[in-house]
């Protein structure tokens, strides 16, 4: 290479950096300000905060509406998380003994709720719901929830599931375990980050869900999102980033322990 | 002890024939190998067997019970898989004592057994460590003593020596044979190296598309072929065009290359047959000094290849064909001599023509 | 190959159901809602009619909207892929903890809510926020911008949101792609650049494909993002649905919307389909 290239390179390489870096920051920028707002020690939801505090988080906890809204939404995420994960299981199973044509055509039928935008699946459950005379309740809110999340459960478990070589369930058979033995021993343990995994992102998805639950959901009661929508248009006060700050701290410990359980290249 | 039979096996996937009426037996004991090139339906026949596979009809029967509608695990049968399927969050130990689980055997006794199994495959020591920690050939020990410690009514192989280096494959081989002798188990071994399964088995199912081409000890799968095929995949072999002119009891007077020999070979030849004359490379040697009156053959040198151990030539007859063989290696030959051939004829063999 | 167990089979029943009973089912009831007359008192009437139909394609207002959904989503798209194209790249080219690091960092804001991010985006362009405090600190503005409630700030917001779908296929099929391929090309002679263009963007093209078709579609649809940043003065599609549903209680009228909606949506996305079939049959694998 001559002189004059390999400047060019550099620069090149330097600017592309420069690039890359820029777009992390607007990637991470909003998350970033709303936590260091919601630290602040003052009045104003700002960024950079006037002095540090935790004192907009006590705000929150003493917001009995905000707390409400919390714990609705992580009881909601808990059962969504658990009947994902069992109804996913189970679909996954089926899967396995299908033909591999079947299997194709189940596989897009079980992430049709990733496929439909969340505004069409919600406008349709709402009058669903009412027609069944379930809407505006707490179980009407719940299997909306069910459904958006389940996909995310199914897809990691079935690539778990797909992971273990199918001799493993053969030796266990040979060996005189029955399919329930089996599966209690060999496919749940093989599984089980897979399991973990898809229950995690089902729960967060639950927790982050807007749409489906402004449509759906119960009267008198409120998830988080809604209640920091609502809140957000009313009063713009560090409080809310106090509980968006609580919800950015949820999620991180969700990405860490799929980090820990199976590592976030092949989680993505 | 168990005696094993194998009756009309079929297996069809859509118009694919994978199985086309296989039959076979084994006697308390008997390790039989089931042998072929990939495809050959080898692989199909064990899996049905084992129950992992359900065929479409015949049967398979121990001590002359029916078991091919009994599900796998009521099978009572070990299976050695060809990468070994070890379960990968259990220990050495629990892999082995995993079948134990699921038969009445008290508690206490497993720890013992465990340890009796890992000693007849010569694995002590490593009872706690995880698969993923063993090499390829600790691995297979592993599973050898996994499927031996339920001290199963048939042991089945399926092509346990494929993943394994070539030092080691001798090696477990010679224990997969002493410790099936030594626990007297049947067992059904699936490979494609003819080597291997002459060296271990007692009986050898030479198998062609879905079919037994040929099922008989190692030595008359080797020496008395039933057909060209047989002969083919189980070591070098020549080959001549012959006509048989009398049959009487398995021995037959035939034309070939223009000459009248006098053969064993396949009894259900009969006089006026178009066949083929089997000639090992080892039933064959060079007479040197040209064609001498033993000589049965003379020919030209179209190629030598100094092995070490042998040398290997090619002649070209003068009546058409090249014969294959074996020459000391301390002999000098060169391509373009002429050379006569010996024929150990009682090492001859004939065969119907089989049309491909 | 083994032989399925039937009962297996039946573990999928509760899935099935589940989505038979609580998504087609509510789908089709949307379609056979749009065909409702309107009620006077209820959300919707006895009788049917397809006047929601003739509303909808014969006012300008709803087909300016549908258009201003389309177009939106289009640039959020367009701006999507640019943007998310280095980082793909640069991600697919790290290794070891660093590619960990990188995930990380993609990944997070995908597990955080949509709200919470366009919330973050008050803050950062308040009038008294960061965004505005450096671009004047940098000399670039003399008085601070107001980007609340514009189009801009909805489109830049929808972007952030999407850029993890885009980035996390194209990422995967990058990986995929042979390095020997760019370095048989770099070998016969051509530059780095048409290098890019000539052979890892083409073959990339497997990733591209569906990031664009999944952000377009999640784009028209996106809801909140222009319910919180862009408040009255940005007008889609979303938000009208939402409104007539919600607000009004006119169920016909709105389901006819989001059907008009979605129709449009999925011609589109069938068309690029198309349109790239041939690329994309090229260079799969």
């Amino acid at each position: 290479m001559t002189p004059v290239s390999e400047k060019r390179g550099r620069l090149a390489r330097i600017s592309f950096g420069a690039l890359i870096l820029l777009l992390y920051v607007f990637l991470l920028a909003p998350l970033a300000a709303i936590m260091l707002a919601s630290f602040t020690g003052g009045e104003l939801m700002r960024v950079p905060p006037q002095g540090l505090s935790l004192r907009w988080f006590v705000a929150f906890f003493q917001r009995q509406d905000l707390v409400d809204a919390l714990l609705m939404s992580l009881r909601v995420a808990l059962v969504t998380s658990v009947v994902t994960s069992i109804v996913g299981m189970m679909a996954a199973l089926c899967s396995q003994a299908l033909s591999r044509r079947l299997a194709v055509v189940f596989q897009i039928s079980m992430t049709l709720p990733l496929l439909v935008p969340e505004l069409l699946t919600s406008i349709g459950l709402l009058f669903f719901l009412y027609q069944i005379g379930l809407a505006k309740t707490f179980i009407g809110l719940q299997i909306g929830h069910i459904l958006i999340a389940f996909p995310y459960a199914y897809v990691s478990i079935v690539a778990a599931l797909r992971q273990i070589d199918p001799a493993m369930e053969e030796a266990s058979g040979s060996l005189g375990a029955t399919a329930l033995d089996t599966f209690r021993r060999i496919l749940l343990p093989l599984a089980a980050p897979g399991i973990v995994m898809g229950a995690v992102f089902a729960f967060i998805t639950s927790f982050d869900l807007y749409t489906i639950s402004l449509l759906l959901k119960p009267v008198g009661g409120n998830t988080l999102p809604l209640a920091l929508f609502d809140f957000l248009t009313y009063e713009f006060r560090p409080t809310a980033a106090a509980a968006a700050t609580l919800s950015i701290l949820l999620s991180a410990l969700g990405v860490a322990l799929i980090q820990k359980i199976v590592g976030l290249q092949r989680a993505f | 002890m168990a005696k094993v039979k194998v009756k009309s096996l079929t297996k069809r996937y859509g118009a694919v024939t994978a199985l086309d009426g296989v039959t076979l037996d084994a006697e308390s004991g008997e390790l039989i190998s089931l042998l072929g090139p990939s495809g050959c339906g080898k692989s199909t026949t064990l899996r049905c067997v084992a129950g992992f596979l359900s065929p479409d009809s015949g049967d398979i029967s121990v001590n002359d019970q029916s078991i091919v509608s009994t599900p796998s695990n009521r099978r009572d049968f070990g299976v050695v898989f060809q990468n070994y399927a070890l379960f990968p969050h259990m220990t050495v130990a629990q892999n082995v004592g995993y079948g134990l689980l699921f038969r009445k055997i008290p508690k206490s006794e497993h720890g013992p057994r465990i340890e009796n199994a890992l000693r007849m495959v010569r694995l002590t020591g490593l009872a706690d460590r995880l698969p993923k920690a063993l090499s390829g050939g600790q691995q297979q020990r592993v599973a050898l003593a996994r499927a031996l410690v339920i001290e199963p009514r048939l042991l089945l192989l399926d092509e346990p020596l494929a993943n394994l280096d070539a030092r080691l494959r001798d090696e477990v081989r010679w224990l997969i044979r002493e410790v099936q002798q030594q626990s007297g188990t049947t067992a059904f071994y699936v490979t494609h190296d003819q080597a291997e399964a002459m060296a271990i088995s007692d009986k050898v199912a030479v198998m062609k598309s879905g079919k037994v081409a040929q099922f008989a000890t190692p030595r008359d799968i080797y020496q008395r072929p039933s057909e060209r095929y047989v002969a083919d995949f189980t070591g070098e072999a020549n080959f001549l065009a012959a006509r048989v002119l009398d049959a009487s009891a398995g021995r037959f007077r035939i034309e070939v290359a223009g000459q009248t020999l006098d053969v064993p070979g396949v009894a259900s030849l009969k006089a006026g047959d178009t066949a083929e004359l089997l000639l090992r490379p080892e039933s064959l040697s060079l007479d040197m000094d040209g064609a001498s009156p033993r000589s049965l053959f003379t020919g030209v040198v179209s190629k030598a290849a100094f092995l070490g151990a042998s040398q290997h030539c090619e002649i070209s007859l003068g009546t058409g064909g090249v014969l294959k063989l074996a020459a000391p290696p301390n002999t000098s030959i060169a391509a373009g001599e002429q050379v006569g051939i010996s024929v150990a004829l009682e090492h001859a063999w004939l065969m119907p023509e089989v049309k491909p | 190959m083994t032989d399925a167990r039937k009962w297996q089979l039946l573990l999928g029943i509760p899935a099935v159901l589940l989505l038979f009973v609580f998504l087609i089912m509510p789908l089709a009831g949307m379609v056979e809602m749009s065909f409702r007359t309107a009620g006077s008192n209820a959300p919707y009437g006895d009788g049917f009619t397809a006047v929601h139909y003739a509303r909808v394609l014969g006012d300008g207002f709803y087909m300016a909207t549908l258009l201003r959904s389309l177009v939106t989503a289009a640039i959020v798209t367009l701006l999507c892929l640019i943007v998310s194209y280095p980082l793909a790249w640069h991600l697919s080219t790290a290794r070891g903890g660093k590619a960990l690091f990188l995930y990380a960092c993609i990944a997070s804001p995908l597990m955080t809510g949509v709200l919470v991010r366009n919330f973050g985006w008050m803050i950062v362009v308040a009038i008294d926020g960061p965004l505005n405090a450096s671009l004047m600190g940098l000399g670039f503005i003399s008085r601070p911008l107001r980007v609340m409630f514009t189009q801009g700030l909805v489109i830049m917001a929808l972007v952030h949101v999407f850029i993890p779908f885009m980035v996390l296929p194209i990422n995967n099929a990058l990986r995929n792609i042979n390095p020997a391929l760019s370095e048989a090309s770099l070998s016969l002679g051509a530059s780095r650049l048409s290098t890019f263009f000539r052979v890892t963007l083409p073959l990339s093209f497997p990733g591209i494909q569906p990031g664009v078709i999944l952000v377009f579609v999640l784009s028209v649809a996106a809801y909140v993002t222009p319910a919180l940043l862009g408040g009255q003065m940005v007008n889609l599609m979303p938000t009208l649905i939402i409104r007539e549903l919600t607000g009004t209680f006119a169920w016909p009228f709105g389901s006819t919307l989001a059907i008009v909606m979605s129709i449009a949506t999925l011609s589109i996305v069938v068309a690029f389909s198309l349109l790239t079939a041939r690329l994309m049959e090229r260079v799969r694998a």
